[in-house]
């Protein structure tokens, strides 16, 4: 058994507060993942969780019992950081096996779990070289192992951008093949894992915590975070979005029924109908727009009130010409620019609100034979489902601008 | 209007004994982006660094415009210089920072005023002019970077990693920008990257090199639609590679080929390759391609034509959501892995260790002949 909490755990290195008032707790088993831009305090909170800093206040739990003031040692975790430190006398296997000898584990079972761990990151065929001898990669493949080798009691592995140094491919498949060695029935590992690469995180983790300038913003399923982020910034960190400034038109009579189901039947729009409530917005003079606003917002808003609201690129839909047959959430516009990125084509649209020009960005599969219809200088209809339209409140102009890094 | 052209350029260092760029012939037109791209050591650096004249060939012509520029150095070939560590002078202004490089080419001072006014506007910095770099993080330190390489005027770009010094989310934003400023500009730019997907997203062109060859040149969809060799079919975009052999041969109908993969049987139309009976191929598809249906699902219901679309069952293991994407994973008979990726939003109700149906459209597999060593083939070094 391992569960972790924090509470109301700060940190602050001279007059620099890297963490403020964290309180999150990690379950038994879990694969939770630590997610944010560089500089957010994630390293910081593992360090705080392994022992090798002390929290200015709060308390941190082992199953119950404080351990705030326990050492590294004592907490008895295993963990890889961003150097590898593999011992350099010792060749790949050497290192990766190390474990078993501290732990007295008997030769044939640390054998057979070495070259399981060496197999999925394809090191096999290289068992006797060493360090000085392997790229970056390779080291933090190695060091990757070791780690997974090094759990005897607790089961709990902390990893620090396990996968930062590794070419796009070998990335892509370690993230997967890591999700499955943590939940094998011989390891059963709970993992920390911190990375700043969103994708990254919704692949291997149950849970996420997107943490931003040395605050929790939100913990939640990949699912959660991803369809209902709980600020502009969660929106933003999990891919491109377009957002619109509108106002809220919550006492009128809305000029069209929001209220209606899409005819859309998919699942995740009903998920995302029950804990929300459809809201119009007035975007211009003549544009309504409707999203979907959390509940327990919704008295917090008042009429005429501006508001933000958020369009994911790949929740964005485009068809030629004046051809949509639902008008609503529509908008026309000009395609300005049309790229090719391999599993999508991005397309950047211009539109007109209130006279003023905005550009918003629509992808689409590129296996939509739909897209080679269209071209630069098409004129087109660009227009979103209201169930992924999220609005929130609005959170005045600089958070906007230093949010979405426009300067 | 700046043309640049490889002419069977070779590049050795060391006296010879270190080959690190191998006979390569390229052509890059005005106006078009290009990225050269590759693992560690595949040769790229010194191909920008000998069409920049940091260094010369040992063997070929670099043509800019036509003309030789053999001798000719690196200031002289009217290029601007944008650097992975951006390279600004901490002790200059901003103002300072774009015109220095105007006033070392004995620009008068209307001209320095103009073309430095009209740089900083270009990348949105002009408010900033009589600030210390200091005061920027690293976008706005790279936008210092471009605006001081196309202050001089330079009609061609050459880029060393540029986008390598930002935030991973940051430079994702900034990289359609980089872009869009290339291309309302009318330069030629060489931009180059270990980054495949920063390639796709940008790029008019790219060249892939391994080993100081050039091994494939085209478009970032005709790269992707097509790659001609394992490697470029693994190193751009997220591909399946199974491993099988021709188990018969159908002469007259249009190269058909019959393979055996672990389990399923394929037909595939092969484009003008030459396969024997029993050779050994590797068949590559990319998760995209890989379309899903129940194993009840009435083929006959839909519209489509099905005689192009290779019909087999496979196990589903376990998916994920992704985001944007759904990823499947799949499992044949033979123990084989291969993966399936839909956009989010796709509506399903598959469970683990449920048997499907894939669907893989003929053009979509490409067939290769196994190579000796496909370990290293397939991997990105």
């Amino acid at each position: 058994m391992v569960n972790i909490e924090l509470k109301n755990v700060t940190k602050t290195f001279r007059k620099f507060t890297a963490l403020e008032d964290i309180s999150i707790e990690i379950r038994d088993k879990e694969y939770f993942i630590i997610l944010g831009p560089t500089g957010a305090g994630k390293t910081t909170l593992l360090k705080l969780i392994a022992g090798l800093h002390k929290p200015d206040s709060g308390n941190i739990f082992f199953d119950g019992k404080d351990v705030t003031n326990k050492t590294a040692g004592e907490r008895n975790i295993g963990f890889m950081f961003e150097n590898y430190a593999l011992f350099p006398h010792m060749n790949i296997v050497e290192n990766v096996s190390y474990s078993g000898r501290v732990h007295a584990r008997d030769p044939q079972t640390t054998a057979t779990l070495v070259n399981q761990v060496l197999m999925m990151t394809l090191l096999t065929g290289r068992n006797d070289a060493y360090p000085e001898e392997l790229s970056g990669g390779m080291k933090q493949r190695v060091a990757l192992c070791r780690s997974l080798l090094n759990l005897e009691q607790t089961k709990l592995l902390i990893l620090d951008e396990p996968l930062k140094a590794l070419d796009a491919g070998l990335r892509m498949s370690l993230r997967r093949e890591l999700r499955l060695m943590a939940k094998s029935k011989e390891l059963e590992l709970t993992i920390i894992h911190v990375t700043n690469d969103e994708q990254e995180a919704m692949m291997v983790a149950d849970r996420i915590a997107v943490i931003d300038q040395g605050r929790i913003v939100q913990v939640g399923t990949p699912h959660e975070i991803y369809y209902h982020p709980k600020n502009l910034f969660v929106a933003y960190f999990m891919s491109e979005i377009n957002h619109f400034i509108g106002i809220c038109t919550k006492s009128e009579k809305p000029t069209w029924d929001i209220f209606s189901k899409s005819k859309q039947s998919d699942k995740l729009y009903s998920e995302i109908q029950e804990d929300s409530v459809p809201l119009p917005i007035n975007i211009g003079f003549d544009a309504t727009f409707a999203g979907y606003l959390n509940k327990s917002l919704y008295d917090e808003i008042e009429h005429g009130e501006k508001v933000l609201l958020v369009v994911r690129a790949n929740h964005m839909k485009i068809r030629l010409g004046n051809r949509v047959y639902d008008k609503k959430n529509a908008i026309l516009g000009k395609i300005l620019r049309r790229k090719f990125m391999g599993v999508f084509y991005r397309f950047e649209v211009l539109i007109k609100i209130k006279q003023q020009e905005k550009v918003i960005i629509v992808t689409i599969p590129a296996t939509y034979e739909i897209h080679k219809t269209f071209f630069e200088n098409s004129e087109v209809t660009i227009y979103f489902p209201k169930e992924l339209g999220i609005i929130f409140k609005h959170p005045g102009e600089d958070v906007i601008t230093e949010v979405l890094k426009l300067e | 209007m700046p043309t640049i052209e490889l002419v069977n350029v070779t590049k050795t260092f060391n006296e010879g004994k270190v080959l690190a760029v191998d006979n390569i012939s390229v052509r890059i037109e005005h106006g078009e982006y290009v990225f050269l791209i590759g693992p560690t050591g595949c040769g790229k650096t010194t191909t920008l660094r000998m069409i920049a004249g940091l260094e010369e060939p040992t063997k070929g012509k670099v043509l800019i415009d036509g003309k030789d520029v053999k001798g000719i150095p690196p200031e002289d070939r009217d290029m601007g210089f944008i650097f992975q560590h951006f390279e600004i002078f901490d002790h200059l202004t901003v103002w300072e920072n774009v015109t220095f490089g105007l006033e070392m080419r004995g620009y008068d001072d209307d001209h320095i005023v103009k073309e430095a006014e009209k740089a900083l506007k270009t990348v949105d910095l002009l408010q900033y002019a009589d600030e210390y770099p200091s005061i920027f993080g690293n976008p706005g330190l790279q936008k210092l970077g471009i605006a001081r390489a196309i202050a001089t005027g330079a009609k061609i770009l050459i880029m060393d990693e540029p986008l390598g010094s930002l935030d991973p989310k940051v430079s994702k934003v900034f990289r359609h920008e980089l872009r869009n400023l290339v291309k309302d500009l009318g330069l030629t730019a060489i931009h180059v990257t270990h980054n495949q997907e920063e390639s796709m997203a940008i790029a008019d062109k790219i060249i892939i090199m391994r080993g100081g060859k050039l091994l494939q040149m085209g478009s970032p969809y005709e790269l992707y639609e097509n790659p001609n060799n394992i490697f470029v079919a693994n190193f751009l975009g997220e591909t399946n590679f199974l491993q099988g052999f021709v188990l018969k041969l159908f002469e007259n109908e249009d190269m058909k080929i019959n393979i055996r993969l672990g389990g399923p049987e394929l037909n595939i139309y092969n484009f003008g390759k030459k396969f024997s009976l029993n050779d050994n191929i590797i068949i590559a598809f990319r998760y995209e391609d890989v379309y899903l249906f129940p194993e009840d699902y009435n083929f006959k219901s839909s519209q489509y034509d099905w005689s192009k679309m290779q019909l087999f069952v496979a196990i589903l293991e376990v998916s994920r959501f992704v985001g944007a994407t759904k990823r499947f994973y799949l499992l044949l008979d033979n123990g084989d892995k291969f993966v399936s990726v839909k956009p989010g939003n796709f509506e399903e109700s598959f469970t683990s260790g449920q048997k499907l149906v894939i669907g893989i459209h003929q053009d979509d597999i490409h067939v290769f002949k196994a190579p000796k060593d496909i370990l290293y083939e397939l991997s990105l070094s």
